[in-house]
């Protein structure tokens, strides 16, 4: 018992970490649900891509020399708001050429659309990369200050890496939670979330704010990736898929379309995730260990979905009209 | 009978594509000239006695003829066959009651698992006495069982997940063959049943029960040369199997409220169709296809392990489906042929092309470029390892401009 | 005794009470008519008849048996049918196979005879398609069994649901705005086809009808709703005249003959 509570620090530091990741990839989920009742099947490629632009950069700086000359604050500014911007217009694109066109078909004909672009940017990712650098498994480059500690007392050492996380997250749900709740781009997407038709009745370009949700949506997940990146260093472009499930699942659990939703979603899940992993296998003395990690978020999201589909935060979901 | 330009056409074309074969068994293109005599027949306007002897000609002799000349066409059609199986039993699923279960591959795992770890010593580990492998005559008996198993796990999986939206379905169906995978990668401990990441081998092939017969007329054929051609005919009967139980189930009261379920759920209900009953019922149908031909696949590779299990084994059956036409049976035939096809052959040869290619070290001189040796085609680009792009391009493709699939459920004339 | 009997039903959705302690009596031979201004509560009505949605409160009688908690399949073969107010045809099957799922009920084959194809489950099917076509037949849509339904014109699809209906063989047929979009004369000739379907194919029919003329020749009582109450009920004579329902249904001041939608 006195082990368990040894690492209950670094847990929850764990468990922080994720859940902000979580929460990150979270918003592109729900955003979208929000606007478009459909599930963005490849929001984890946009996730992957995100932290792919963020090695690219990072490499490249290393290749040109750059790496050790510039401040790191800025170098990491430039990474952090590139995998932004790029992952922001990568899903925009995504939206625009595999979504769109389909927006008057039934659901499920765009959620298997999403899925196949979402296996389509897998493999045109690794197709890139292995035409590029001959290997689609990126290592991030070393930066030294991250893999700094800082003592927290009580003996508990926090890494600075899971700092930047944790304060680039606080800072982009901030920025995110101003803009759509205090400007009128803000407000159009609520309104599109709100009642589609009405919102084009009233003269806001849906089709435009649709797009604006998946740019928004998409820095968010761009963000992520680049974190995802910088955090755990190695990257393949395949490393979407669980965290992109868990990150649905995140929003799912905090209730669909549900902004602060998605952000206590992903902080609930990661933390499960996080206390799972280490005490699982204490708990059961080792029958199960870390392994179940992954397949706890799906427990948990069949365990929601069947108990509580609106989720934590979710607004009642519509009757099913007869 | 009256036999016209046509008959004589599509025999002359199966013939000379055969020839082909003999006289370049190596060559890719020979072969799928070959495949595509199956196509010829299908599409061609003779009768159907006609199309029935010519198509049974084709699977029954010429192509274990074939196979006899290059033993990997041999593989290729066994594993058609398991594609049409499973894609058969995917499009009861998606296409006649409309659920979109993102997690078929979990009970092809199922009934795969089920004959590796009581046809190997496997169960050793867990049950005791000693009594495992079970001799391959229990491959038969288990052939059924897993049928039995599927069913009931695909109607347990219903059960929660039945009351669910679309979109919530298709994410939790994936998640669940995505827990079954988990299981079955860890269930080595803390008892080992299933061996884990490592896998299980050597798990018994299906029982040669007509060997004495083989002896008796005079043949003694060894068996590994025998083993490719029982297993061509063995998935060859299931295939055939599950295309008369689709056919007869779709053409019954179970298919007709399926559709009108994936049609209309209310008007259905309203029309007398109890709707859980039946969505349950599709469920297990789809999953006892897969689950069988699970069985089929551990006797056949002998060697199984998660990794066989994945995401990916379920959309690729889902790509079959929706290439072919939701709903559709011959539609669910033709995109499990040829995407199976696709991935074994056009995309391994545009892989061994390209391997001789940059061993040639030709340089091309392009203008305005300059100089491109060829073999500096970097050795990780391999058309073979893009399975995903090839399911994710059929998916998007298909659903932008044919969502109704290249063999749409066509009206039948007549009754 | 009275076929069917609804007593005090009551369904809210939140705020809205869509249906307030309706009671309605169907006696066998008889057509009788649901009327009402739009948001009436009358489709609710059927819904809640065919068990699609449970009533808050009220009891549904039908020949001697509680009706209320009942899926709607179960009540389906209980023995009442409906058609929808929206069309509500399977789009991707023919028109044959419309009508046999109508039959879903009163097909008993199993999943075995099925398989393998038994003699019973032949003979079920041979007779099931054989009865589909006459009522192909009734609904004047010869040679067209083949064709998707979606692909037929709006009326055919009215007279397919109908038939589709009757293909459950109900004792009480529901029709949901059976004439909507058909013009006065197109509307009688379909109200001449109900009325000879009591006694051949159903005992009892109850129609929603928005057009109270087209209702009156044929219909042996009328119900009247309003915002959900029952306001009226009786000969089509009486309620015709009834004060109350010239001023509910068509505002002060209107001629009850004028009503069209
Ligand atoms: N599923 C539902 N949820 C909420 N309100 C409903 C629902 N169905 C019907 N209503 C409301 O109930 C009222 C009665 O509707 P309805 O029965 O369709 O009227 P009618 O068929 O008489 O035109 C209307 O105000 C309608 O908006
Ligand atoms: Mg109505």
């Amino acid at each position: 018992m006195e082990l368990a509570l040894d690492i209950l620090p670094q847990v929850l530091v764990d468990g922080i970490v994720l859940g902000f990741m979580y929460a990150l990839i979270a918003l592109g989920y729900t955003m979208v649900y929000g606007v478009l009742e459909f599930i963005n099947f490849a929001h984890s490629e946009i996730f992957v891509l995100g932290a792919f632009v963020g090695v690219e950069i990072l490499l490249l700086l290393e290749s040109a020399g750059h790496l050790a000359t510039l401040h790191t604050a800025f170098v990491l500014l430039i990474v952090i708001l590139s995998g932004m911007l790029l992952s922001g217009l990568a899903a925009v694109a995504l939206e625009r050429v595999a979504y769109r066109p389909l927006q008057r078909s039934p659901r499920l004909v765009a959620l298997i659309s999403a899925i196949g672009a979402s296996f389509f940017l897998q493999d045109a990712l690794r197709f890139f990369e292995s035409l590029w650098r001959n290997t689609f498994y990126l290592t991030y480059p070393t930066l030294d200050v991250l893999d700094k500690t800082v003592p927290l007392g009580l003996n508990v050492v926090v890494p600075v890496k899971s700092l930047l996380v944790i304060v680039t997250a606080l800072v982009a749900l901030a920025v995110l939670h101003l803009f759509v709740n205090r400007t009128r781009l803000g407000a159009a997407i609520r309104a599109v979330a709100q009642d589609p038709d009405t919102a084009s009745l009233m003269g806001i370009p849906v089709n435009r704010v649709i797009a604006l949700t998946f740019f928004v949506g998409g820095a968010m997940g761009g963000l992520a990736g680049v974190l995802f990146g910088l955090h755990y260093s190695l990257v393949n472009p395949y490393s979407g898929f669980f965290p992109g499930l868990k990150a649905f699942t995140a929003a799912v659990l905090g209730g669909i379309g549900n902004i602060p939703g998605a952000m206590l979603g992903g902080m609930v899940l990661g933390m499960l995730e996080a206390f799972a992993a280490s005490y699982l296998s204490i708990l059961t003395d080792g029958a199960f260990g870390a392994e179940y990690k992954d397949v706890f978020a799906f427990v948990v999201l069949i365990l929601i979905l069947i108990l509580r589909p609106k989720g934590l935060l979710g607004e009642k979901v519509r009757e099913e009209g007869a | 009978m009256k036999v016209g330009l046509t008959h004589v056409g599509v025999v002359a074309y199966i013939i000379a594509s055969s020839a082909l074969v003999f006289v370049f068994p190596q060559s890719v293109l020979a072969f799928l000239c070959f495949e595509a005599s199956l196509l010829v027949i299908y599409y061609a306007s003779v009768d159907q006695t006609t199309k029935f002897c010519l198509g049974t000609i084709v699977l029954l002799v010429l192509l274990p003829l074939l196979g006899s000349v290059n033993g990997y066409y041999l593989e290729v059609a066994i594993q058609v066959g398991i594609f049409v199986a499973l894609a058969l039993g995917l499009n009861i699923v998606v296409g006649f009651v409309g659920l979109l279960n993102l997690g078929f591959v979990a009970f092809y795992a199922i009934g795969a698992y089920l004959w590796a770890i009581f046809g190997s010593p496997q169960a050793n580990h867990f049950l005791p006495g000693n009594l495992f492998p079970l001799s391959s005559v229990w491959f038969f008996p288990f052939l059924l069982l897993s049928v039995g198993v599927g069913a009931l796990t695909g109607a347990l999986l219903g059960l929660p997940v039945l009351r669910l939206r679309g979109d919530y379905l298709a994410v939790v169906t994936l998640g669940f063959a995505e827990v079954v995978r988990a299981l079955v990668n860890n269930f080595d401990k803390p008892i080992n049943i299933t061996n884990g990441p490592k896998g299980i081998t050597p798990i018994e092939k299906p029982p040669l029960f007509f060997q004495p017969l083989l002896e008796f007329l005079g043949f003694s054929v060894n068996p590994s040369t025998l083993y490719p051609f029982y297993f061509y005919f063995l998935v060859l009967f299931i295939a055939m199997l599950t295309v008369v139980v689709a056919r007869r189930l779709e053409e019954s009261r179970i298919g007709r409220a399926w559709k009108a379920i994936r049609e209309d759920e209310i008007a259905a209900a309203a029309m007398g169709i109890p709707v859980v009953r039946m969505k349950l019922l599709g469920l297990a149908v789809g999953a006892s296809f897969a689950s069988a031909v699970g069985v089929l696949f551990a006797a056949k590779q002998v060697f199984i392990n998660p990794e066989s299990f994945t995401f990916m084994e379920s959309i690729g059956v889902l790509a079959m489906v929706i290439l072919g036409g939701m709903g559709s049976i011959p539609g669910a035939i033709l995109g499990a042929t040829g995407v199976t096809i696709l991935n074994l052959q056009v995309l391994k040869g545009l892989s061994l092309w390209l391997n001789s290619v940059r061993q040639s070290g030709i340089v091309l001189s392009i203008p305005l470029f300059g100089d491109f040796t060829l073999s500096q085609i970097p050795a990780q680009f391999e058309p073979a390892k893009y399975e995903r792009m090839v399911f994710g391009l059929i998916l998007i493709l298909m659903m932008m401009f044919r969502p109704q699939g290249v063999l749409p459920p066509r009206q039948k004339r007549g009754h | 005794m009275a076929l069917l009997e609804l007593r005090g039903i009551s369904k809210r959705f939140g705020g809205l009470q869509a249906l307030n302690r309706v009671d309605l009596t169907l006696e066998d031979g008889m057509i009788a008519a649901l009327i009402g201004p739009n948001g009436a509560g009358k489709t609710t009505l059927f819904h809640t008849l065919t068990g699609i949605y449970r009533p808050d409160e009220g009891e549904i009688h039908f020949i001697g048996r509680s009706l209320v908690g009942l899926k709607p399949d179960k009540i389906t073969g209980a023995g009442i049918s409906r058609t929808f107010q929206n069309i509500r045809l399977f789009a991707h099957m023919t028109v044959l196979e419309n009508i046999l799922v109508g039959m879903h009920c009163r097909i008993s084959t199993s999943l075995w005879g099925i398989l393998l194809q038994s003699q019973g489950a032949h003979r079920q099917e041979r007779d099931a398609a054989r009865r589909a076509m006459e009522l192909i037949e009734l609904a004047g849509l010869r040679g067209k069994e083949n064709e998707w339904a979606h692909q037929l014109s709006y009326g055919e699809q009215r007279r397919l649901e109908i038939a589709r209906a009757l293909a459950a063989n109900p004792k009480v047929l529901l029709l949901d705005e059976p004439t909507a979009g058909m013009n006065t004369t197109e509307a009688q000739s379909l109200m001449m086809l109900f009325k000879d379907l009591i006694g051949r194919y159903v005992q009892a029919v109850l129609l929603i009808e928005h057009n109270m003329r087209v209702v009156m020749g044929i219909s042996h009582r009328v119900y009247v709703l309003d915002y959900g109450e029952k306001i009226a009920e009786g000969h089509p004579d009486e309620v015709r005249r009834d004060p109350r329902v010239i001023e509910a249904y068509l505002g002060p001041g209107t001629w009850v003959g004028d009503a069209q939608s």
